[in-house]
């Protein structure tokens, strides 16, 4: 009896949905693990933490509230792996969105709420877009790795945040570097008898339109196919760097949306480290939904639960870094389950499984 | 073949579990050091409280964790300190929430979970939190707020005259320096960092008349790299004394190991380098969180209060010179002597005439800084090369 | 030139923190094997530095506990780029999260702790003598006059021996080397190992040699950007030196900047770095230069005996 992996053709649809389930399952075993070495029951931790970050109203809407920013990078980010593009910039983009936005608050006057809000909007994906163009013209026009790039720009991104917040923008009645808040007609109202901001709605019909851009259109088509591959693109004879260029526009635009979201919707001001990481969880979000961008939603709340739920269990010792832990884990373990959706266990006899397989290869 | 790679794998996740159940370990030594950093600081509200102290509950959070050895673990022993002296349990009554990003959706959480464990005072305890936390009090009106740094609406602020022992530093290496160049390395551009090193610099200059201090930004809170080569540039342009606000090891270890000295931020960080820390500043905020949690219980506390409490109350202190490096006995004499009459309220650091380094009068002559302009800082004494 | 000679003596000391991770991400990617992850395992092997000397006060065991770590992740590594065939981009960026997560877990103890025992500076008996060269190369600490080793052994392994002839052919044709019966498996996860130990070694320089400190996050992006000096260096260890230098002196620069430019404003300076190696990473590696530098041929590209 021999034991190894065998190619299957095509995974049943039910398997696709349970397999990364069991690796998150795994993944939660495996930090529990380390969570008993600590010397916490990992099961009421758990049960916790869950509890505290979506068993109650307001544990569920916290959690919604975390997560907002986290959808819009991470549907930012699936939109770019569509395409093979690794961007690693949401963060920077974001940063770049926040800072647009509130540059038409400092420069100026204050307008009526119905064209403020829209003119932040724009400029703030315009940002964003820009930054993401930045980075990908090099890629475009002369093949350079644009996963570096965008990762450069995030620091500098960051900086000009810095800058700003310390320097000419601060509120000179506070000592820590905030700008002033925002008038009320920059404000994003909430959700009618929430405290969940109306960028949560933005979110899902920005996911929805994506959904259907993808799916319906032809453009969203060509996407695919240079995804699968570009020989094959260039043979149907797609424009390859336009829809580099294009792509990773629609990407910075909706990681600088985000940054316009959580500037208006939440914070009303601006201030250094804005994206707080929301940029890199993005990517582990936009890879755990397969670049699903309904998918990313829900993977989205999720990661907003692991962090306010990582707070209650704080209060009963355990360190505050698990969130970041069970998200790294979970992200390794579904990857390593990856390997499920092309192959399959056997036990066989050696002779059988080499046939097996050339049998795929055909 | 691929089951002894599977076999490998699973051999390298007990290992790193075995690894992590090592760490749980060490936690103890890091605690009952944290707690037994500061000794119970004189209290004239004792007596007085006659508040129920059992049942209040004290929640607080901060962006690092509470053994930073720096600006957290400082606020968490004034914390428990002040507990202790009350006859507080700290276990029970205290949640001390780390890591806690200055940044609205996460204060909201977790300022959510403490006031579901029960809490009736929350301490901000990183001045981050301060426009953030003026926002929400108004949406859990059972429960106070306290926050460090700034006066904010609706929430209680709390502040050390911290200049009063920066200038004690800034006094003391001056009084050590056989030259009048000085240096400081500094985090970020914040009032408080820019009051330390202002202060410092009035320190040097009541030492050395013409005496002036090089700032260098560290551009970062905590980065062992950009603080170590901020203490190595200083130190190349021929700086051997250096004051410094940070809160990594970093300054006082390349200090150490280029032979000049430096002063301590934060709590006395002698242990770190020896040979180079020749006193340092510490906060010593028991008394202040003592009066906070006395009045939140009796009742009286308004969120109209700022503490802004100095050496007089014994919050702004210095280390023990360290006496291997300082064998002059009058230079120990002198500082003890300047630190009674500021102490005694007899010396003002913030007093005319005082001009900042674009050469703007700041206070006139015989007249003293009010305290919110000492509180804003937006200038540099004149003896500071650098901007801000 | 003393002034200059310091400053050089410090960008050693801060390059040695990016070339460790960046001589280890070379020779993994050579073999094929792109790690993104750099980040998160120098956080572990500082902390899994850190935390041996703080509880065992012994310098050999933190390098072993470091070198034992390092494999341990290169292996999980390799199990899930090489044998899972994952997508190694974002296997990188797990390997990130994950390091960063569980540093900061197993961390959380140590933070604030002083062990008070590191890599003390150790000059060289005869060659620190050297006027100017002395002082900058050879007043460093043992982990430097490791890795200086370390650099010369791979450049030799890389471009002079048989066994680095086959490491090159790893990244690019990992296919002959399977038709002429090389492990071609087995190449890329012993290759992996040995790069991810070097880059945890990175990590463990920072909290035991370069400083004496454990924080969380306490790298502070020079894994990512020992990412980029791969890049830049065109899978060369020794454009990874000048890189790493290269780097290092401009950040280090920038602090003169500040002391005798002050006018200009501190964070922009801070930007210069950054700035840089986008500049030079367009110019080294974009095509319109005919000699521009491509990258391994297999990079990212799992081996799959099947579609060979």
């Amino acid at each position: 009896m021999k034991f190894g992996f065998e190619k299957r053709d095509r995974m049943p649809g039910y398997m696709r949905i349970l397999n990364p389930v069991i690796f998150v399952i795994l993944a939660l075993a495996f930090c529990g693990i380390l969570i008993l070495t600590l010397g916490f029951n990992p099961l009421s931790v758990y049960t916790k933490m869950l509890k505290s970050a979506f068993g109650t109203g307001r544990g569920l809407s916290q959690s919604i509230l975390y997560s907002i920013p986290l959808m819009l990078c991470g549907l930012a980010v699936s939109v770019a792996f569509k395409m093979n593009l690794n961007n690693i910039g949401a963060e920077g983009q974001y940063a770049i969105g926040a800072f647009a936005a509130t540059a038409i608050v400092q420069f100026l006057p204050p307008m009526p709420v119905c064209i403020q809000l829209p003119v932040m909007f724009l400029v703030a994906i315009i940002a964003g877009a820009i930054w993401g163009g930045i980075a990908v013209l090099p890629k475009a026009f002369w093949d350079v790795n644009e996963t570096i790039v965008t990762l450069m720009l995030n620091y500098v991104a960051l900086l000009v945040l810095d800058y700003v917040c310390y320097g000419p923008w601060r509120n000179t009645t506070l000592t820590v570097p905030y700008t002033d808040t925002f008038p009320e007609s920059a404000w994003l109202p909430n959700i009618p008898g929430t405290n969940i901001g109306i960028g949560f709605l933005i979110a899902i019909v920005v996911a929805i339109v994506i959904y259907l851009f993808f799916r319906f259109t032809t453009s969203g088509y060509q996407i695919s196919v240079i995804r699968n591959s570009i020989s094959a693109a260039k043979y149907a004879g797609i424009n390859i760097k336009k829809n580099i260029i294009i792509v990773m526009l629609i990407s910075g635009a909706l990681a600088g949306m985000a940054g316009f979201v959580q500037v208006c919707g939440l914070t009303h001001k601006l201030q250094p480290n804005l994206p707080n990481n929301a940029g890199f969880t993005a990517i582990v979000i936009a890879y755990l939904s397969k670049f699903n961008p309904l998918v990313v939603i829900l993977v989205s709340i999720f990661f907003g639960g692991l962090t306010t739920g990582s707070y209650a269990v704080q209060i009963s010792g355990v360190p505050s870094q698990v969130a970041t832990l069970i998200q790294g884990a979970i992200l390794l373990f579904v990857l390593a389950g990856e390997i499920f959706t092309r192959y399959k266990f056997s036990f066989s006899h050696k002779e059988k499984m080499v046939s097996a397989n050339k049998g795929g290869e055909a | 073949m691929k089951m002894r790679k599977i076999l490998c794998l699973i051999l390298a996740l007990v290992m790193v579990a075995s690894m992590a159940a090592c760490g749980s370990d060490s936690k103890q030594p890091a605690d009952s050091e944290a707690a037994s950093g500061e000794s119970a600081a004189p209290s004239g509200d004792e007596g007085s409280a006659s508040a129920d102290l059992s049942s209040i509950k004290v929640g607080a959070i901060v962006n690092v964790v509470k053994g930073d050895g720096g600006w957290c673990q400082a606020q968490y022993e004034g914390l428990t300190t002040a507990m202790k002296n009350l006859g507080m349990d700290v276990d029970s009554q205290l949640i001390f929430l780390e890591n806690i990003a200055e940044e609205q959706s996460s204060v909201q959480a977790a300022v959510d979970q403490l006031v579901n464990e029960g809490c009736n005072i929350i301490f901000g305890a990183s001045t981050g939190y301060a426009p953030i936390l003026s926002e929400l009090a108004p949406s859990y009106p059972d429960v106070k707020f306290a926050q460090a740094g700034d006066k904010v609406d609706n929430i209680v602020g709390y502040q050390i005259r911290d200049y009063e022992a920066m200038f004690l530093c800034g006094y003391t290496m001056g009084l050590l320096s056989d030259s009048d160049q000085m240096g400081y390395s500094a985090g970020m551009s914040e009032a408080s960092v820019r009051r330390g090193i202002n202060a410092f610099a009035l320190g040097a200059k009541a030492a050395r008349e013409n005496a002036t201090v090089q700032v260098m930004w560290a551009n970062s809170w905590y980065d062992i790299a950009a603080e170590t080569e901020c203490a190595n540039t200083l130190i190349n342009m021929g700086i051997k004394y250096i004051g410094i606000n940070a809160s990594s090891p970093a300054i006082p270890e390349a200090c150490q190991a280029a032979g000049v000295y430096c002063t301590g931020y934060h709590m006395d960080i002698k242990e770190r380098a020896p040979k180079s820390v020749v006193t340092s500043f510490i906060w010593n905020w028991a008394p202040i969180m003592e009066d906070i949690i006395t009045k939140c219980a009796e009742g009286t506390l308004s969120t109209d209060d700022y503490y802004f409490w100095g050496s007089d109350k014994d919050c702004a202190k210095i280390a023990p010179i360290n006496t291997d490096i300082v064998s002059d006995q009058t230079v120990i004499d002198k500082v003890a002597e300047m630190q009674d009459k500021i102490t005694k309220g007899e010396y003002q650091v913030f007093a005319g005439e005082l001009k900042d380094n674009k050469g703007n009068v700041l206070v006139n002559e015989g007249e003293v800084m009010s305290d919110q302009d000492i509180l804003s800082q937006m200038f540099l004494v004149e003896n500071v090369i650098g901007e801000w | 030139m003393s002034l200059l000679t310091s400053i050089l003596a410090s960008t050693i000391s801060v390059a040695v923190i990016m070339l460790y991770a960046t001589i280890g991400e070379i020779i993994s990617q050579r073999a094929g094997i792109m790690n993104l992850g750099l980040e998160g395992i120098m956080l572990m092997g500082a902390v899994s530095a850190y935390f041996t000397v703080v509880h065992t006060h012994s310098l050999a065991l933190a390098i072993l506990t470091v070198i034992v770590v390092g494999a341990l992740l290169g292996l999980i590594y390799a199990f899930i780029t090489v044998t899972l065939q994952a997508n190694q981009v974002v296997a990188g960026l797990a390997m990130m999260t994950f390091g960063s997560g569980l540093s900061g877990f197993i961390g959380n103890s140590i933070t604030g702790v002083a062990a008070n025992l590191k890599f003390e500076s150790l000059p060289i008996p005869l060659l620190s003598k050297i006027p100017v060269i002395g002082k900058i190369f050879f007043s460093q600490n043992l982990l430097v006059y490791i890795l200086y080793v370390i650099v010369a052994i791979v450049i030799v392994y890389i471009y002079k021996t048989r066994p680095g002839m086959t490491l090159r052919a790893l990244g690019e044709n990992p296919g002959a080397l399977d038709a002429v019966g090389i492990n071609v498996f087995a190449l890329r996860y012993a290759y992996c190992i040995v790069g991810t130990i070097l880059v945890a070694m990175g990590g463990a320089y920072m909290s035991i040699a370069y400083s004496n400190s454990w924080q969380e996050g306490m790298t502070g992006g020079y894994g990512w950007i020992a990412a980029a000096l791969v890049v830049f260096s065109a899978w060369n260890p020794a454009m990874a030196v000048v890189g790493s230098v290269l780097f290092g002196f401009i950040s280090i620069i920038g602090n003169y900047m500040q002391a005798y430019f002050p006018f200009i404003p501190v964070k922009f300076v801070a930007m210069l770095p950054y700035i840089f190696t986008i500049i030079v990473l367009i110019l080294t590696t974009g095509n319109f230069r005919k000699k521009h530098t491509e990258a391994p041929a297999a990079l990212c590209v799992p081996y799959d005996r099947e579609s060979r």
